[in-house]
């Protein structure tokens, strides 16, 4: 039998850095991901962490992980070429073919714009095969936005609207919560327009409240949640709400479901 | 098949046994109480059938022979992982009939849900079960409202009755054995009623959240988990780990259980958690117990063994949460 | 016409009263516990001969106030069943008590139902009655089954007080560390984690028992053995009140009768020859003599256990 706790050593092959505590790794990795999976990311003796995939491509996968307990500290301090231990990926995904053809609004907070980058990067460089693609992305102050870069491409081809809490001197663009530029986004078919909501528990709580109030079906309506996880694989028991793993059957869940995974 | 014989008799064939066995059953463990001077009843590995305990209710159910308070999943070295080696005895566990059904709630966890855990799988592959008749209701036990009363999914049945060892034999593994003893008719008998009764109410569902029931658990727990860990059903781990002092390049990764009652439980890295209110943590391991689960896999994960009941140091019955869903029910709806 | 040999009425476990020819009669009761049996006795005691009431003294006897002092007599033969059922060591039959300068050996619950009792209590309090009663010598004595000392084993010349060693198995430790925030918010913080493992402090640890008690696992059992913290000199009184202080951790029962009985012996050897009615505090005979010299005497012949740790010095 398959010892599912076994993890594979993995290069870094690039280190990004966003902010003071985030960091982006590209990770040597050949293998099927989606979007919004996640790995079990360790380094030995100090633990493990689940860390969704923000970016797929030839050869790596790349995962934005953020300074916050042992394991991340460690992490950060690693160097391209050293190895981290990698299990997975784990969990549903994103199903890219639900939005393809549709009028698309990704809302992402903070640190919830690694898991549905890879949305976002698929329909930033595929832009007719959406009927429109809007990002609504808001951090917490400008020192805390993160892909810089990304979001400079992503402007070229799709919609993009980056907001922050709290301006800091010499910034100059959009201020303000997230659910304030839900409220005034361009939908141009309510009914059919398909929404991508992943952030902070209470940023996708109000978030999709706005959708919802904006004439956003239930149905069309989409979120990545994030819980504590010691196994991935449905076994270690944190991770369950009512019936349901979201490593196993998540983290990605139509709204429908997601309405009631009450903690 | 029945067999009838003496102690000493049986004693030599446990002997026989643990040529390829470890053979494991509620073992009274003196002084080892909570308090001082009080006793207390675990498994451990026993040498002669006078070391079980019948007649009372072991504190903790026999899921830690399978599911190993600490289990180390593989040592680290420089740049490898290295599993730890499985003993190669098998094993038999005295258990009875609701612990029986405890591990069929495990296995549903660890051999199925999507993946199977090897770990688990290794060692549940080389049990074999001992079954222990309840020749009455211990205090708390609702077994017959779960009906995990009785059970055929034993390999041997073993009773000691005056000074005499009763056995059926329902695996031919063990035919061998017996063959030289006296043939005796025997067969378990089961417990058929319990004081007490425990209803699930038939609407139950997620409305029940908002009924003011979980409010006073708030209050009267104190989120220690005892409920948890006695319990034979309840499978949760908890990841650790750790580096050797003396070389700090080498390591292991191991896991422990864990309480979906105890601080901790829903924290993630970077300071969020959920269930911080001790009701909330009742009100989600009830449901686990007598809905979700049930939703799940088509069956419910209490059995009814009332050990939680037994162990609460604040006097909490769960069994009278799960009655209380009656009138929480109607409170809601 | 009343002629009484007041030294021996106090003797004899009576008093002196505010009214004259009034006594009091004081029935020791070693460890506090009793069977409700002799309630009779007292009672009748209290209602024939007595104003009707009781007084329960702070050492956890009884005192019958308003009695004759004629009636001495009287009394303790009616005394005799309690005296006989509490097996109080007796010179003669029918006689009372025969000595009150060793008081009751006072004790808490202990184990017998409280859930942080780390030993009999009784049991020890009936022990050392036996070994050091009858005695003319002031001392007092009482025994607390763990560190909350709700005895007050810390206002005594000797204070015994129970201890238990944490065994802890790290195969059943969760790593829940209720153990470890327990020990520090309400005992000596004697307990940390490590490496998701509980490391005990032993040089800190008051063996109370509390980790046992909260850990949900059974990681942690008491020990096989028990163990006493012996205070000693603690006193209250005019002069000079204090606390009594550390002098062994990890001691043994048998080794706490000894040092006691030696102590008598030593209060022979030292005790102001001058002092009032014959009682002086031992606390200030070791005041005079020094903590070493005590200690010489307390621990002669005494086979304490290799756990055993005697303090160097004692600053009270």
């Amino acid at each position: 039998m398959e010892n599912v706790y076994i993890p594979f050593s993995s290069r870094i092959l690039e280190i990004k850095q966003h902010t003071d505590i985030d960091y982006t790794f590209k990770m040597e990795y050949r293998g099927e991901v989606k979007p919004g999976q996640f790995f079990e990311v360790s380094i030995p003796k100090y633990g493990e962490a689940p860390i969704s995939v923000c970016e797929i491509g030839d050869g790596y996968v790349a995962l934005t992980i953020r300074r916050v307990g042992v394991v991340t500290n460690e992490i950060h301090n690693m160097k391209v070429g050293d190895r981290l231990f990698m299990r997975g990926p784990y969990g549903n995904g994103f199903d890219i073919d639900i939005y393809k053809g549709k009028e698309i609004i990704v809302a992402a907070g903070g640190t919830g714009l690694a898991p549905v980058k890879g949305i976002v990067d698929y329909f930033a460089s595929h832009p007719e095969e959406a009927k429109s693609f809007n990002v609504l992305m808001g951090f917490k102050s400008p020192k805390d936005i993160l892909f810089r870069e990304s979001i400079e491409n992503w402007s070229k081809t799709i919609q993009t609207t980056l907001t922050v809490d709290r301006a800091d001197e010499g910034y100059t663009g959009n201020t303000g919560l997230i659910t304030n530029y839900v409220k005034t986004v361009e939908i141009e078919n309510a009914d059919e327009a398909q929404v991508i909501v992943v952030g902070p528990p209470i940023m996708m709580k109000f978030t999709v409240q706005e959708f919802i109030n904006r004439g956003i079906k239930e149905e069309n309506i989409w979120v990545s949640y994030e819980r504590k996880m010691c196994c991935g694989v449905g076994k270690c028991g944190h991770c369950k709400i009512d019936d349901t793993y979201i490593c196993l059957d998540g983290p990605v869940f139509n709204f429908t479901q997601a309405k009631h995974l009450v903690d | 098949m029945g067999f009838r014989m003496d102690v000493e008799r049986f004693d030599e064939l446990l002997t026989e046994l643990q040529k390829n066995y470890r053979i494991y059953a509620p073992v009274l463990l003196k002084g080892k109480g909570r308090y001082s001077e009080t006793d207390t009843i675990r498994y451990a590995e026993i040498n002669s059938i006078k070391d079980v305990v019948f007649d009372k209710k072991s504190v903790f159910s026999p899921k830690e022979v399978i599911l190993p308070i600490t289990q180390t999943l593989f040592y680290f070295t420089e740049d490898n992982v290295i599993e730890p080696k499985v003993d190669e005895k098998n094993i038999l566990i005295f258990l009875r009939s609701c612990d029986i059904h405890a591990v069929k709630r495990l296995d549903e966890i660890y051999l199925r849900n999507r993946f199977a855990d090897s770990y688990y799988a290794a060692l549940r592959t080389k049990v074999k079960f001992v079954l222990m008749e309840c020749e009455k209701s211990f205090e708390n036990c609702f077994c017959v409202s779960m009906g995990s009363n009785r059970t055929d999914e034993y390999d041997l049945f073993v009773r000691l009755e005056d000074g005499k060892v009763y056995v059926e034999s329902k695996n031919e593994t063990f035919d061998g054995l017996f063959k030289d003893e006296e043939n005796a008719e025997v067969s378990p008998k089961f417990v058929l009623e319990n004081e007490t009764v425990v209803k699930i109410p038939e609407n139950l569902d997620q409305r029940v959240f908002k009924s003011k029931m979980w409010d006073e658990y708030d209050e009267r727990c104190i989120a220690c988990g005892r409920c948890n860990f006695v319990c034979g059903t309840c499978a949760c781990f908890t990841m650790q780990d750790i580096f050797y002092k003396d070389n700090p390049n080498a390591g292991e990764r191991r896991r422990v259980w864990a309480s979906c009652m105890v601080d901790g439980f829903t924290d993630m890295a970077g300071g969020h958690s959920f269930r911080k209110k001790y009701g909330e943590r009742m009100r989600f391991k009830v449901m686990h117990k007598v809905y979700d689960f049930n939703k799940r896999f088509g069956y419910h994960m209490c059995v009814g063994c009332g050990r939680c009941d037994d162990i609460c140091p604040e006097y909490i019955s769960f069994a009278n949460a799960v009655n209380k869903l009656n009138d929480a029910m109607k409170e809601v709806e | 016409m009343l002629d009484i040999n007041t030294k021996q009425l106090k003797k004899n476990a009576f008093r002196i009263t505010k009214e004259r020819g009034k006594t009091a009669v004081r029935i020791r009761v070693p460890g506090g516990n009793m069977h409700v049996k002799f309630f009779s006795v007292i009672q009748e005691i209290a209602e024939k001969y007595g104003n009707g009431t009781v007084h329960i003294t702070t050492r956890q006897g009884f005192e019958i106030p308003g009695i004759d002092m004629k009636n001495m007599p009287d009394i303790n033969k009616m005394l005799q069943p309690i005296i006989d059922g509490l097996e109080i060591n007796q010179e003669a039959p029918g006689c009372g008590y025969p000595a009150s300068g060793t008081r009751n050996i006072s004790a808490c619950v202990g184990n017998a139902y409280c859930p942080y009792g780390n030993y009999n209590t009784g049991e020890l309090a009936k022990k050392i009655e036996k070994a050091v009663f009858p005695h003319d010598r002031h001392v007092k004595i009482a025994v607390t089954g763990c560190p909350n000392d709700c005895i007050k084993a810390r206002m005594q010349d000797f204070g015994i007080i129970g201890m238990t060693e944490p065994q802890y198995d790290p195969y059943r430790c969760v790593g829940c560390q209720a153990c470890v925030k327990n020990c520090k918010k309400r005992a000596t913080g004697a307990l940390k984690f490590e490496n998701f493992k509980v490391v005990r402090d032993h040089s800190k640890c008051i063996g109370c028992g509390e980790c046992v008690i909260k850990c949900p696992t059974g990681a942690w059992t008491r020990s096989e053995e028990k163990y006493y913290k012996l205070v000693i000199m603690g006193r209250t009184g005019k002069k000079n009140p204090r606390i009594a202080q550390d002098f062994i951790k990890w001691a043994d029962e048998e080794s706490v009768i000894k040092i006691i009985l030696n102590t008598y012996e030593y209060i022979e050897e030292y005790i102001d020859k001058e002092a009032y009615q014959g009682k002086e505090h031992i606390g200030y005979i070791v005041d005079r003599t020094g903590y070493q010299e005590f200690k010489k005497w307390a621990l002669k012949d005494v086979n304490l256990g290799p756990k055993a740790e005697v303090a160097q010095t004692i600053n009270w």
